[in-house]
């Protein structure tokens, strides 16, 4: 199994939702759309994976604040931002943690919408941790692992959306 | 007339410290009344998810062998690595504090606190702020800890310790975390369902991550050679402790050092697998702190970004130089341990742990951390070995536990009791310590020899009432257990006579060449096993001698007198080893007899020679079913032939229960494999332990939670006939006998007494 395919099942099982788009800031920007239609307030992180120009249609989103007050940031709907490597054993993205925004908006907003190239999905998480793999960027960036959305079992059932995002859309570019 | 009223339950936290006997077993009674069935039903899902995610990582053994190795490396150069990581954290901008006691930790963290002039704290679930009373010294000082992690937030709450590594409130269940919040809170709203509760949780908890001053986190890891920490949550409350406010002090332990960033892979695939049963948790951070590009959100001037390591050694220096507890300072806090253990299903770390640590590793962090006498809830542990393999760093845990409860006889014990000991009873020094119950399970094998010599006498005796309540009192022994009886002729002296009816040996012809060892349970209790293994080996060829009856050290090593076990297992090798020199494997009915050979005895033959001696015990001893099954498939047998299962006047429909050490050394499948291929229609019990677990269901005390674990095991069996017709129940271990027949009051076949009945007449098979 190619995989893109396998990062795709594996993304469904822990409860994130995926879907290929081509390649184009338009592209990204209608999946936003279509996934949170209507968001009044949507932040936009800045990708230094990606092109920056890709995320130039979501800037034009209706709803994105550039705001930097607590208040702005305590009502986000959606979130924005680039996932520099993807997991395809485990469904997980890897999103930094500082590079701007990019730790706040993908863990503050209710919705995190992360777009992944297609060709920065690695095999296992101990990839991550190798030199050989994704240039080493595993082994001196600050992100974190993201598989699925928050959850806990701590109030008796199984419940996602506790303090971070209760939805997780991928995108990956093809 | 007035009925004398039920004591009140303890709180958990009056039962934290388990100091004294009494506390422990007032906490397993709070345990069993209130927490039970909440534990039960958390832990056991945390089980099943364990091994189904273990089981997708393709290289499992090797990732742990690789954690293993990593672990062992960094403690063998902790000193190094520490200078090393305190450079490295300051060359990140951060700063770095070593504290020898729980008390420096605390002081230089409200230090910090005071000089940046912090209020408010929200913290992320962490058992080592749990270990040094952080929130309390901070809280001396004014300020206001905010518990985020929702279970943490119901037990700042409810004012209890964690009930388990992980899952710190997995007791709780939703029921009851209704009524506490109704309670504490005072509201109406609505919160009946987890959604409910998570809602009202997290608006309160939003709150304070966005006007927190501080942030205080642990660490799943620390690597030295970055300063990167890492730290595996599902909830997001980590990532905003660590990232939201201006502070942030990470407090981790000296022994979650690793040497470099590359050296995480195989700790990030292990953590989620085992700990929670998930591919991986939903949040894995991993960063070198401070985050200098995260600008901070703030509504006026931006504040500067501040972070502090603090790495604590309370204890951990004095445990890496203890030969056997440092073992536990491998420990990644997955709680796999706990998960699998048959004991912390049923009750949970309130009765099954300390203050801060619980189940089968809690004992060693206990006794480590505080001392000895806090260690005493490990008595739970009944040696079952299912942890062993399912460790990621492939700790022993009952080993640390065996020699726990050796240490704790000793500092229970005065030193004239232990001198009349060693006189009179001849039990070694290092083990006189042990008490009268300890020394009457542990030396069975006395028992047994004069117990069957005189079967009629005290067979007899054994029924008596006066009998029973003398035993009850002075050795702990339940009086609601029936005693297994002695048996009269021993197996050995039986098949004495059968050897010499039968003539010499077919020695020259035959493929397989084998002793059976006369294992003391067999031999003095239940010698049909022993005859039916015999028959049954005959039947497939095996040429077959019976070895004299010798303690193998079962017994008293799971009543911590290892100096017993030492010297009982190095007379048994050493016998055994003259039958290995003939070509003979060795083959054994009893389970825990067979553990001992290819687990146990590795800590007690000592040397080069000794190690050698465990090697080849180890690769030449069978379960007696599990070698016949090897001797069936080499010598392509037809096993059905020689055992039709149609033949059993029993009936083919059978409930196999395996014994919880033949599971982890591997000889169950096989028993399974064997049982389905002669024709038996087979229901495997789904249990970790039957809870028997050799002497420890026998003993008074923890009779109620030994018949608490067995509920389980008897349960299946029920759903396994379901409405239709009874199954015959088979066990191979004699304590699972013993437990199925309290439970069920039936009888219990041993997989060899299954197939001896079926052996045809020699060329009866061919006809």
């Amino acid at each position: 199994m190619d995989l893109v395919q396998q990062f795709e099942d594996a993304t469904r099982d822990a409860a994130a939702t995926v879907e290929r788009i081509p390649r184009a800031t338009a592209e990204i920007a209608a999946a936003v759309e279509r996934f949170a239609p209507g968001a009044q307030r949507i932040a936009v992180a800045e990708p230094a994976n990606l092109p920056a120009e890709l995320f130039d249609a979501c800037r034009k989103l209706p709803g994105v604040f550039t705001g930097r007050t607590k208040k702005e940031w305590a009502a986000a709907e959606v979130g924005i931002t680039e996932a520099f490597a993807g997991v395809a054993r485990t469904g997980s993205i890897c999103v930094a943690m500082d590079q701007g925004d990019t730790g706040y908006a993908s863990l503050l907003a209710r919705t995190h919408v992360a777009v992944l190239a297609a060709e920065d999905i690695v095999e296992r998480p101990a990839d991550l941790f190798r030199s050989d793999r994704l240039h080493g960027k595993g082994l001196r960036a600050n992100y974190v692992f993201v598989t699925g959305p928050s959850a806990t079992a701590d109030m008796g059932p199984l419940v996602h959306g506790v303090h971070g995002p209760h939805q997780l859309h991928i995108l990956i570019l093809v | 007339m007035a009925v004398a009223p039920i004591p009140p339950l303890d709180s958990p936290r009056a039962v934290a410290n388990k100091s004294r006997k009494s506390t422990l077993l007032a906490a397993i009674r709070m345990a069993l009344r209130v927490e039970g069935p909440a534990v039960r039903r958390n832990v056991q899902t945390l089980n099943r998810n364990r091994y189904t995610a273990t089981a997708a990582i393709p290289d499992y053994e090797a990732l742990k062998d690789q954690a293993r190795a990593i672990k062992e490396r960094a403690l063998a150069q902790q000193d190094e690595l520490l200078a090393t990581l305190e450079a490295s954290v300051k060359r990140n901008g951060g700063h770095f504090y070593f504290a020898r006691t729980a008390e420096d930790a605390a002081r230089y963290t409200a230090e910090v606190c005071k000089r940046r002039g912090v209020r408010r704290v929200v913290k992320a679930k962490s058992m080592t702020s749990e270990e040094i009373g952080l929130n309390h010294a901070l809280e001396k000082d004014g300020i206001e800890i905010a518990e985020t992690d929702l279970a943490e937030f119901i037990l700042q709450i409810a004012d209890e310790q964690p009930s388990h590594i992980v899952g710190p409130a997995l007791h709780y269940s939703r029921e009851r975390i209704t009524e506490l919040f109704k309670r504490k809170f005072q509201t109406d709203l609505p919160l009946d369902t987890g959604e409910e509760l998570t809602k009202f949780a997290r608006e309160k908890l939003r709150e304070k991550f966005l006007e927190a001053d501080a942030g205080i986190s642990g660490a799943n890891f620390v690597a030295a050679d970055s300063g990167t920490l890492v730290l595996v949550e599902s909830e997001g409350n980590i990532r905003m402790t660590i990232l939201v406010p201006p502070l942030h002090i990470a407090i981790t332990g000296v022994e979650k050092i690793i040497p470099s960033r590359e050296d995480l892979g195989p700790f990030i695939e292990l953590l989620g697998a085992s700990g929670t049963g998930q591919p991986m948790s939903s949040y894995t951070s991993v960063f070198s702190p401070p985050l200098r590009d995260a600008p901070v959100i703030a509504d006026a001037a931006e504040p500067e970004r501040e972070f502090h390591l603090v790495i604590i050694d309370n204890g951990r220096s004095k445990m890496r130089s203890d030969p056997v507890l440092q073992e536990a300072l491998y420990c990644i806090r997955c709680g796999a341990c706990s998960n699998c253990c048959a004991n912390f299903q049923a009750v949970g770390g309130h009765a099954f742990g300390g203050e801060t640590y619980s189940g089968g590793i809690g004992g060693a962090w206990e006794a480590g951390t505080r001392d000895i006498s806090r260690a005493r809830f490990s008595d739970l542990c009944t040696g079952c070995s299912r942890c062993v393999s399912q460790c990621p760093v492939r700790i022993d845990i009952p080993w640390l536990n065996t020699v726990l409860r050796q240490r704790l006889s000793r500092h229970d014990s005065s030193g004239a009791s232990r001198a009349m000991k060693e006189a009179l009873a001849g039990v070694p020094s290092a083990d006189a310590g042990a008490s009268l119950q300890k020394l009457f399970f542990g030396r069975y094998d006395i028992a047994g020899k004069w117990g069957s010599r005189l079967a009629w006498f005290a067979n007899g005796l054994s029924r008596l009432s006066l009998t029973r309540s003398l035993l009850e009192n002075f050795v702990g022994l339940d009086h609601r257990r029936s005693l297994p009886a002695f048996a009269s002729p021993t197996l050995v002296s039986t098949a004495k006579k059968w050897a010499a009816l039968r003539g010499p040996a077919r020695s020259k012809t035959a493929r397989h060449r084998a002793v059976l060892f006369a294992d003391i349970f067999t031999n003095y209790g239940s010698p049909s096993r022993g005859l039916a293994t015999l028959g049954v080996l005959e039947a497939i060829g095996v040429d077959l001698v019976v070895s004299e009856a010798l303690p193998d050290g079962r017994a008293a090593l799971s009543q911590g007198m290892i100096a017993t076990a030492t010297k009982q297992a190095r007379r048994a090798s050493t016998k055994l080893a003259t039958y290995l020199a003939e070509g003979r494997d060795i083959v054994v009915v009893e389970p825990s007899v067979l553990a001992m050979f290819r687990l146990d005895y590795r800590h007690l033959l000592e040397g080069e020679d000794g190690r050698k001696l465990y090697e080849s015990l180890r690769g030449r001893s069978f379960d007696a079913a599990e070698y016949v099954w090897k001797c069936i498939q080499e010598d392509g047998l037809d096993a059905g032939a020689i055992f039709p299962a149609a033949r059993s006047p029993r009936g083919t429909r059978i409930f196999y229960h395996s014994h919880c050490q033949q599971k982890t050394i591997g000889s169950a499948a096989p028993t399974e494999a064997l049982l389905r291929a002669v024709g038996f229609d087979v229901v495997t019990s789904q249990v970790e332990c039957c809870g028997m677990a050799g002497s420890f269901g026998y003993k008074k005390e923890y009779y109620d939670l030994s018949l608490a674990v067995g509920r389980d095991l008897f349960g299946q069996v029920q759903l396994a006939e379901g409405h239709g017709e009874r199954r015959v129940l088979v066990a191979t271990g004699t304590s699972c006998q013993e437990q199925l027949h309290a439970g069920m009051q039936r009888e219990i076949v041993h997989p060899m007494e299954l197939l001896a009945e079926l052996v045809q007449p020699v060329g009866a098979a061919q006809a």
